[in-house]
């Protein structure tokens, strides 16, 4: 209750360094103890199965059914489709999945104190010009309502809580992402600097009156004023525009590196942009700022959409063959559990792979996957008994260490109502940036759980001394192709738009790869598209 | 004859390098205390460094007026270096709390330790210069005087604070100190005047500082109860919280986490302000709902109304609400209230417990602790007072300990404009409760029929209220304030405007 009177800053202090001294004498004492076990898992996409489209050696059909429209793969752009199928009274279609669950990189897992995230965990505030976006909101109650000027009311229990964000920089947590403290002038001009140009980004619009940067990417301008922005790398346009200082790089590399599995060095300028200007911020006062997130992250939204595709979905099913045969489609599924191979005989086909399955399942467009880049990630979610800190800004929701091999780590139960958790939850994730990916995942393959966790508490440790003694558990969650990555050229390029192509009217394809950002808007629209595009075509048939 | 010379200069150069050694640990010590104690530990740090070696410089300045038994000085001065570096810590943790002047006694202290060890090195030379070329002693000295130095800083904060703490490392150092003078008592003593004395003092301090060391950690949690005032006459730890009743003539108080929660001369006040204009003025008492409160002390009230059919209270910790059943002491405060037969006890998260609550109440008491995190934060939030409206009848009415509008009016208004957002009808009120100052209180009713302010029901015997709410509702322009946010989960502005205005004092 109350504080009295007589809580003098002194007292406070004082009791402050007390506490300071009791968490430093229990580090003292945990760190004379045996290092104690750690509970620890490796997990990740089934890319046994999944590399088993390699050899094909799948056995013959053994069972046939037959379906109006098939979607294939269960990740949120093929469960948009099934929502918008039937938002538009389409309800007989079948969606099949290579895993054991659909949601694709927004699932999530659980264990006894907390659900986390396994991919992607927020959804930023949609552009208010974004209906569609803004509808599914409201149908799940994430808005609750509209203000005064029609500006979205958001769930206040769906809102990131405050503190959002820290900062681990020279020795200390600070709010926020970008250094405010302890840096220079000059770094802080840089910042101001680089937020006035995003800004503009931000506003420019195309010839065609479109906004240059906008989300989904398809909605932008069409015009090819900033083409040549696709050609260079980040790095090379933050230096191109005088940028110098290491914190100004540091911070646009790490939001980069959030967004698309690769740094700056890596990634076109255009895409770079595209982070800091798509989003407008555009609806309303209040809704400047924060993000949507959930404990078990975007795993919500894909369970808002699930029921969409409920007792219409084949899980285990791979597909490996795909075929137009007369004004039909042959789709040959194997059933991982039950073994046996089925032919499903389809009208439509929404193909909601990404292009790297694609390539095995359509031999022709082998070649094309080649342009398309995909990020591995690695999560790795930790139950801790407590959470060495310092004194600075207290556990927020996104936790990052300036300079960190990762991208900092999320606290999963920042969303909880509760006061008090007797164990805390965080999920720490990493990005793999650099040039040759493809060796690289292989790499990350031949890696043995013990070397994980080593590398993932070294990483914490730099923020977290002694945090492998209040580990209890950890789970290590690959993502071999976490993410499409927007290199130079690939936004403008041809690969895009020719593995978008429609295959004789039945066979659509949709994914966020093919609009070469991963984030949910993406995929969404990517779905409502081939959604809308495969009925309409249905329409003219 | 060459042997015992050599022993003799070896001697004292190991003492230059013991109180170089020494004289930096207790600088350190100090500046590590000034900075738990005091905060801005660069502020403490270079302050206590300055004036460290500036009182070297007094003491080096000093030492051409010492031309007598150069010896004895030397010696006398390093028990004295010793006893009173060794000393300081625990001099500087028991008065802390209990002197104004507690800065004082803190350089104080360094001034003294800086001077007696700038002392130490001139009279060294002087002992020494007739014996060694002038050359070889002054690089000897130094040399001893700065590897004693870095000894120390390196040892400071990687062994001895961690292995040790403060107090045991600066009683430990004095007696390296203390023990280095004796042993100069017992090997030169050929060379000193009236050894035996210079050996009694010695062994003296030496014990002295070996009593202390011993017993530090009884000092320890003597000063603890300093920190409070007070006799500590209970603690209890629970999962939850620290637990801490004191005694004080006729007065108990009691701390959770070291926040005062109640001093049994005045809670009158502050519980008979929480309940009775609400109790009085709600259209019906049948049902009532008290969040956190798990002292007992707003149900004692609440059960003064005989139509009173249900209390729920609501807390979060087990520990506190079962110490106040059990406790005799505590109990006779809330007259048994927790045991009352209308009385429901939940040890439950009471966000968590609102949103699963099916039942509707007629009046709700909330009496959490202030918003001094981003947990509790939680508790005044516009979402939390939209779940707190589900479980209201129509007519409820409910009030809301508000923190204090004078120390912290941001936080205050804050708190009732958030409430104000859900609740069509609210009012604030205030009042002094001299262990805690001002204090205020939000009221706020679910319908525009139910008016704030008559009383419906009373009932006798109260010490503090007269139903005469229009005395409470009055705020003088001290404790007003414009242009306050609402406090929602995504912002938590009341957590901030509570350390901004809390921090302030």
């Amino acid at each position: 209750m109350k504080n009295g009177e007589d809580y003098s800053s002194s007292r406070r202090t004082f009791l402050k360094s007390l506490g300071a001294l009791a968490v430093g004498a229990a580090f003292i004492q945990s760190c004379a103890k045996k290092i104690k076990s750690i509970a620890l898992r490796l997990t990740g996409t089934s890319h046994i199965l999944g590399h088993r489209l390699w050899a094909k050696d799948f056995p013959n059909a053994t069972k046939q059914l037959s379906v109006p429209v098939l979607i294939v793969g269960g990740g949120i752009t093929g469960l948009s489709a099934a929502r918008q199928l039937c938002r538009r009274g389409f309800n007989d279609f079948l969606l099949v999945e290579l895993e054991d669950h659909t949601g694709g990189n927004s699932s999530n897992g659980e264990n006894a104190y907390s659900k986390y995230p396994l991919g992607a965990h927020y959804l930023p505030l949609p552009n208010f010009h974004d209906k569609e976006l803004i509808s599914f909101l409201e149908e799940e109650n994430i808005i609750t309502g509209y203000d005064n000027a029609g500006y979205p009311v958001f769930d206040e229990e769906q809102l990131t809580f405050s503190p959002q964000e820290r900062l681990f920089y020279k020795n200390t947590w600070q709010e926020g992402l970008i250094p405010r403290y302890g840096t220079s002038e000059k770094t802080i001009a840089e910042f101001d600097r680089f937020f006035k140009l995003m800004e503009g980004f931000k506003s420019q619009k195309g010839n065609d009156g479109k906004y240059s940067f906008d989300l989904p990417i398809e909605n932008g301008s069409l015009d090819t004023k900033n083409e040549e922005l696709d050609a260079v790398t980040m790095q090379q346009w933050l230096t191109d525009n005088g940028f110098t200082t290491e914190e100004v790089f540091e911070y646009v590399d790490y939001c980069c590196r959030d967004d698309f599995g690769l740094g700056i060095k890596y990634v076109s300028a255009w895409a770079g942009i595209h982070y800091f200007a798509a989003r407008k911020h555009n609806g309303g006062e209040a809704n400047k700022e924060g993000v949507l997130t959930w404990p078990e992250g975007n795993a919500r939204l894909a369970s808002h959409l699930k029921k969409y595709a409920l007792n219409k979905t084949l899980v285990n099913h791979i597909v490996f063959e795909v075929i137009p045969v007369d004004d039909k489609v042959v789709v040959k599924a194997f059933d991982a559990q039950a073994k046996q191979t089925i032919d499903i005989i389809a009208n439509k086909v929404i193909m909601a792979t990404p292009q790297f399955v694609n390539g095995y399942i359509f031999k022709e467009r082998k070649p094309l996957v080649k342009a398309f880049n995909y990020a591995p990630w690695l999560l790795a979610t930790l139950t801790l008994s407590d959470l060495p800190d310092d004194f600075g800004q207290p556990l927020s929701w996104d936790n990052v260490i300036y300079k960190g091999e990762g991208v900092g780590y999320i606290y999963d139960q920042h969303q909880s109502l509760k006061q008090v958790h007797q164990k805390k939850v965080i999920t720490y994730y990493h990005v793999f940036s650099c040039k040759d990916i493809v060796a690289k995942r292989k790499e990350i393959y031949g890696k043995r759980k013990e070397y994980w966790k080593e590398f993932v508490l070294n990483d914490i440790k730099k923020a977290h001394p002694g945090i492998e003694d209040f580990t209890e558990d950890i789970t290590i969650h690959i993502l071999g192709h976490g993410m499409i990555s927007p290199v130079p050229g690939f936004i403008f390029g041809e690969a895009r738009k020719q593995a978008s192509s429609v295959i004789e009217n039945k066979i659509f394809f949709a994914h966020s790869d093919l609009s070469g950002i991963s984030v949910f808007e993406e995929a969404f629209h990517q779905g409502i598209n081939a959604a809308n595009k495969l009925i309409n075509e249905t329409a003219l048939d | 004859m060459g042997n015992k010379k050599i022993g003799f200069e070896v001697l004292l150069f190991l003492a230059v390098f013991t109180i170089a050694t020494c004289g930096l640990v207790y600088e350190l010590v100090a500046g590590t205390l000034a900075s738990y104690l005091l905060g801005d530990s660069v502020k403490q740090f270079s302050f206590i460094i300055g004036v460290y070696l500036f009182s070297m410089g007094v003491g080096s300045y000093f030492s051409k007026f010492i031309n007598r038994n150069l010896l004895n000085t030397f010696v006398d001065i390093e028990i004295l270096v010793g006893l009173i570096g060794g000393l300081s810590s625990v001099i500087l943790f028991v008065l802390f709390e209990s002197v104004y002047y507690f800065q004082f006694i803190l350089y104080l202290l360094v001034f003294i330790t800086g001077c007696l060890v700038g002392l130490e090195i001139p009279l060294l030379m002087n002992i020494l210069k007739d014996r060694v070329t002038f050359k070889d002693l002054v690089s000897n000295v130094f040399t001893f005087d700065y590897i004693g130095a870095l000894l120390a800083s390196i040892l400071f904060p990687l062994v001895l604070v961690p292995k040790l703490g403060i107090m045991k490392t600066s009683l430990f150092f004095g007696m390296i100190n203390v023990s280095i003078a004796i042993v100069l008592c017992f090997m030169l003593k050929k060379d000193l005047k009236n050894p035996g004395l210079l050996k009694a003092k010695a062994i003296f301090s030496f014990l002295l500082l070996l009593i202390v060391f011993v017993f530090s950690e009884s000092i320890l949690s003597y000063s603890e109860g300093k920190l409070y005032g007070e006799n500590i006459i209970y603690t209890h730890t629970t999962s939850y919280q620290r637990i801490v009743l004191t005694h004080n003539k006729n007065d108990y108080r009691l701390y959770l986490n070291n926040n005062l929660q109640f001093s049994s001369k005045d809670e009158y006040r502050y519980h008979e302000a929480l309940v009775h204009p609400v109790m009085s003025m709600a259209n019906k008492v049948d049902n009532v709902l008290v969040l956190g409160g798990g002292d007992g002390l707003a149900v004692r009230e609440i059960l003064k109304y005989d139509e009173v059919n249900h209390v729920t209270l609501v807390d979060l910790d087990e520990g506190m609400t079962e110490l106040f059943k059990t406790n005799t002491v505590l109990s006779d405060f809330n007259k048994h209230s927790l045991t009352n037969s209308k009385v429901t006890v939940i040890n439950s998260d009471a966000y968590i417990w609102l949103k699963e609550c099916k039942q509707k109440f007629d009046v709700v008491i909330i009496d959490f602790p202030d918003p001094s995190n981003y947990s509790l934060g939680k508790l005044y939030s516009l979402n939390f007072y939209k779940t707190l409206n589900k479980v209201l009848t129509d007519d409820a009415i409910t009030v809301i300990q508000t923190t204090s509008p004078f120390f912290a009016p941001k936080s205050f208004w804050c708190i009732n404009k958030t409430a104000a957002q859900v609740f069509p009808v609210t009012d604030a009120y205030h009042v002094y409760v001299p262990s805690f100052g001002e204090w205020g209180y939000t009221i706020a009713a679910r319908s525009l029929s139910t008016p704030l302010g008559s009383a419906k029901r009373r009932v006798q015997g109260l010490r503090f209220y007269d139903y005469d709410y229009s005395r409470l509702n009055d705020f003088p322009k001290d404790m007003r304030v414009n242009d306050i946010e609402i406090n929602r989960l995504d912002n938590q502005i009341l957590v901030r405007y509570f350390d901004e205005e809390w921090g302030r004092l």
